[in-house]
């Protein structure tokens, strides 16, 4: 799949240029043109698919940020590793592209409300042709409790009591109180099924490229040379209703913009999940060799606001830093119109049930709109006006500037002074996990999602006390009781209405700011289609139904 | 001989060892987490933080770690690279290749094409040298990532004569994905061994036994070879031995500007996430390259010039 064109490549060559000679993906957003209005309503009705293959095809390469450095579900927590998982391994339950939650590996039923019974189906097998049992899946879940794991997904067993087989192909699961949230992780990476046999034969190296995996996906792990390029080729003993209609992907490593560009126009690179806004997304789009497709995301772009004290922690002037945010100029140039204004803090790609609660709940929300002079007032109610904020951030990864940018402008506007603290990439986590970093600053950038489609997933992290990304020690009583009320409440229907709820007030009281709410960017060869477009791919099977475009 | 070898020898053995101490005490000094890379830019729950650091014993005191990392490195164990959860020295072996390659390919060109150009335009005045000279201050201005792009765009892009991600199988393949790549690497070493080599050129012309020579009318041929070329040579390897193995530092950034999994991209990202085991282990492999690299130029100066006795540098 090799094609030439030479207007397209020029365009994107020259974009190339200008990334890799100042570093910087995108203009900064306050002085952009504003070409496109943001399209918000149009932007809800995303497309979670792409049109069905028509037939097989060979062998794709397919693009992730870097190369994939872990295959064991436990640890995987970052695109490219889940986009490995996913290419290879089932979870017990399975999230749709359009976020909906239904069997996977196995069926769920609910005796009462703290039992949660998974029946494993009949026929699953692994990659060797052995049968999946209940005791591989125990033994699955568990490994996400060992502490000497030192698994990531730890906590989202929180309320379970305990795991037992109960039958050959029959897990039980009791827990300490009714916990819906855990079935929206079985559905991801702490949910993925790996064969004990394997996984204990092989130790330490299990899930590294000297120990591999076996599990019981559509695509089997073929070759994988540790930082290069990882092989999945089809599984034909596959038990699932169809078999793969691609017959070899090679997922690639592939972390410069202007290189996946180039490969993508020449026909190389066959394939990307876009991890970040891309530069040269227009450029791309223009060429005809390529389509993008946008798609619902559970990612929201948003300001963490980590000052406990201080002039942020004034939900006045958060409010103001909010309306004094030039949204629209900055999905424009940033995101070339791939994001919407956001109303909530979830992005409405994590409306995995209760849609039309949602739904009427988003459309009663105003749109956020630019009104630098009533942030300014609010400010000046506050007392605040000349008093300093300190955003945290890093010139290294483009995107994280520009917002720091954005904000810095917006904060200028409404008379508040700005300290910028910019640290390198690698020490940008440390924002994340290290108090003493969090508060040196008042806020800091993060492009953050749930593990699954439900605005609770993400909400609980950074507005319940505890949270883990609850860095400004927020609490709102009100909000507390809905999002705990919702976790035990079975009926999806209610269950919306309680976190719609919750997230009114969290829209209102902003413990973070939403900037954007982006969409999944799924970038094909015009040759292929039937890849989901939407963050389902990040833990559910995403290759498979991969095929010939008709 | 022996004992020239035998001090290269404790020459390389003591440069690893420095090498290898302020690097690790440079990595240990830069802030940030190597545990960072696993987390994509979101928080990681802190048992688990803890479960790793105590795994990979990031908690010890740093002279605790380095002797730690020594004795296993003595041993043949360079230890294990956090972020890819895999052997460094598999890493290492898997990478060494096409770095070598790439280098080699981008030493062939700036050698034929180089000390050709430079010969030519020393032995020609007029429009060629002119032309040289204008086409080599070109070459020496541009980048190499802005080389990789340029060449990309046209070569990959448009014309479609060469793959522009990675570095594909089997010598011939390899070969065809390498050629820009190399050619990227090697366009500014190639400009400044030309204008080395044309300016050496020019000063043996105009020595007086070369005049007299050729006016005692000796064959021109004969001339060039044994008094002007043979004389200029030393110069010349020693400039080109210098940026010939300063490309195997610069072979990162070609490297990640084409997509290929070389020791070079593999240190650019292992720096950035603080990986000190595979940051150690490829640098160690670097320096011992460039020890090795300028000793083998030395050799090859006790060849080209019988009066120079090896180890002793000519002027």
């Amino acid at each position: 799949m090799r094609r030439n064109r030479w207007g397209t490549a020029a365009a994107a060559v020259a974009a190339a240029i200008a990334i890799a000679g100042c570093g910087r993906a995108a203009d900064e957003g306050g002085t952009a043109a504003r070409t496109t209005e943001a399209t918000a309503q149009d932007a809800l009705a995303l497309d979670p698919t792409t049109p069905p293959a028509t037939g097989d095809v060979d062998a794709i390469t397919w693009a992730t940020y870097r190369p994939v450095q872990t295959i064991d579900p436990i640890q995987a927590f970052d695109y490219p590793d889940n986009t490995a998982v996913t290419l290879l391994c089932e979870s017990l339950l399975r999230q749709h592209p359009d976020g909906s939650i239904g069997d996977g590996l196995a069926t769920a039923s609910h005796p009462d409300d703290t039992t949660l019974v998974l029946e494993i189906k009949e026929g699953a097998t692994f990659w060797d042709g052995s049968p999946v049992t209940a005791e591989d899946a125990v033994y699955s879940l568990k490994r996400n409790m060992d502490e000497r794991l030192a698994g990531f997904y730890g906590s989202v067993f929180a309320r379970v009591e305990s795991i037992e087989a109960t039958g050959e192909r029959e897990v039980t699961i009791r827990l300490e109180q009714p916990d819906t949230w855990l079935e929206g992780e079985l559905s991801q990476m702490p949910g993925v099924v790996v064969q004990k046999a394997y996984a204990e034969r092989q130790g330490k190296r299990f899930g590294t490229p000297a120990g591999g995996t076996m599990c019981t996906g559509a695509m089997k792990l073929d070759a994988w040379t540790g930082g290069d390029a990882l092989v999945a080729v089809r599984n034909d003993d596959y038990w699932g209703e169809r078999p793969s209609s691609v017959g070899r992907v090679e997922l690639r490593g592939v972390p410069d913009d202007a290189n996946l560009t180039n490969g993508l126009l020449t026909g190389e690179i066959d394939g990307t999940y876009l991890a970040g806004p891309l530069a040269t997304a227009d450029q791309l789009k223009a060429s005809g060799e390529v389509t993008l497709y946008e798609g619902p995301s559970y990612a929201t772009d948003a300001l963490v606001v980590s000052a406990a004290e201080g002039p942020l922690a004034d939900v006045r002037v958060r409010q103001a830093l909010s309306k004094a945010i030039d949204r629209r100029a900055y999905i424009a140039s940033a995101y070339k119109g791939t994001a919407l204004l956001p109303r909530t803090l979830a992005n409405p790609g994590t409306w995995g049930y209760g849609r039309d609660v949602f739904q009427a709940d988003w459309d009663r929300l105003p749109e956020p709109e630019l009104d630098v002079e009533a942030g300014r007032r609010l400010v000046e109610g506050a007392g605040a006006t000349g008093q300093t904020i300190t955003i945290g951030m890093t010139e290294e990864i483009p995107n994280l500037a520009t917002v720091a940018q954005v904000v810095r402008t917006a904060a200028e506007a409404i008379g508040l002074k700005v300290k910028l603290k910019a640290v390198s990439a690698a020490n940008y986590i440390n924002f994340f996990v290290d108090p003493k970093a969090w508060s040196s600053v008042d806020a800091f950038p993060t492009v953050n999602y749930p593990d699954y489609a439900d605005p609770a997933a993400f909400y609980a992290t950074f507005a319940l006390p505890g949270g883990s990304q609850n860095y400004s020690g927020y609490e709102n009583p009100r909000v507390t009781e809905l999002l705990e009320e919702a976790r035990t409440t079975a009926d999806p229907q209610r269950r919306a209405e309680l976190v719609a709820e919750a997230g009114d007030v969290l829209a209102e009281e902003l413990p973070w700011i939403p900037i954007v709410a982006p969409a999944t960017v799924l970038i094909m060869s015009n040759e292929i289609t039937g890849a989901p477009a939407s963050f389902s791919y990040m833990g559910a099977p995403w290759a498979d139904t991969i095929g010939a475009k008709g | 001989m022996v004992a020239f070898v035998l001090r290269r020898l404790a020459l390389l053995v003591v440069a690893l060892l420095v090498s290898s101490f302020v690097i690790f005490a440079g990595l240990q000094l830069a802030p940030g987490d190597p545990l960072a890379a696993l987390s994509g830019g979101r928080s990681l729950p802190p048992e688990a933080l803890e479960a790793l650091r105590a795994q990979y014993r990031l908690d010890d005191p740093f002279l605790v770690q380095y002797g730690n990392w020594l004795v296993h490195a003595v041993q043949g164990d360079l230890g294990q690279s956090i972020a890819q959860r895999h052997d460094v020295a598999t890493i290492i072996g898997e990478r060494i290749g096409v770095t070598a390659q790439l280098v080699a390919l981008a030493a062939v060109i700036i050698l034929v094409a180089g000390v050709g150009l430079g010969v030519l335009a020393g032995l020609r005045r007029g429009p060629v040298d002119a032309a040289v000279l204008v086409v080599t201050t070109l070459l020496a201005a541009i980048p190499s990532f802005v080389a990789a792009i340029v060449l990309m765009s046209v070569f990959a892009v448009q014309l479609g004569w060469f793959p522009a991600v990675g570095a594909g199988d089997g010598f011939a393949d390899r070969l065809h994905h390498l050629v820009l790549p190399a050619i990227a690497l090697a366009a500014s070493a190639l400009a400044i061994v030309a204008r080395v080599t044309r300016a050496s050129v020019r000063e043996e012309l105009e020595r007086e036994h070369v005049e007299t020579a050729v006016s005692r009318g000796l064959p021109r041929r004969l001339v060039l070879r044994r008094h002007v070329l043979r004389n200029a040579a030393i110069p010349i390897a020693t400039v080109s031995g210098i940026t010939i193995l300063s490309l195997i530092a610069l072979s990162a950034v070609v490297e990640r500007a084409f997509g290929i999994n070389g020791l070079g991209a593999t240190l650019v990202q292992a720096a950035a996430a603080k990986d000190l085991a595979l940051v150690q282990g490829i640098s160690l492999v670097l320096v011992a390259a460039f020890v090795v690299g300028n000793t083998l130029v030395d050799l090859v100066y006790a060849v080209l010039d019988p009066r120079v006795t090896v180890g002793s540098r000519a002027a």
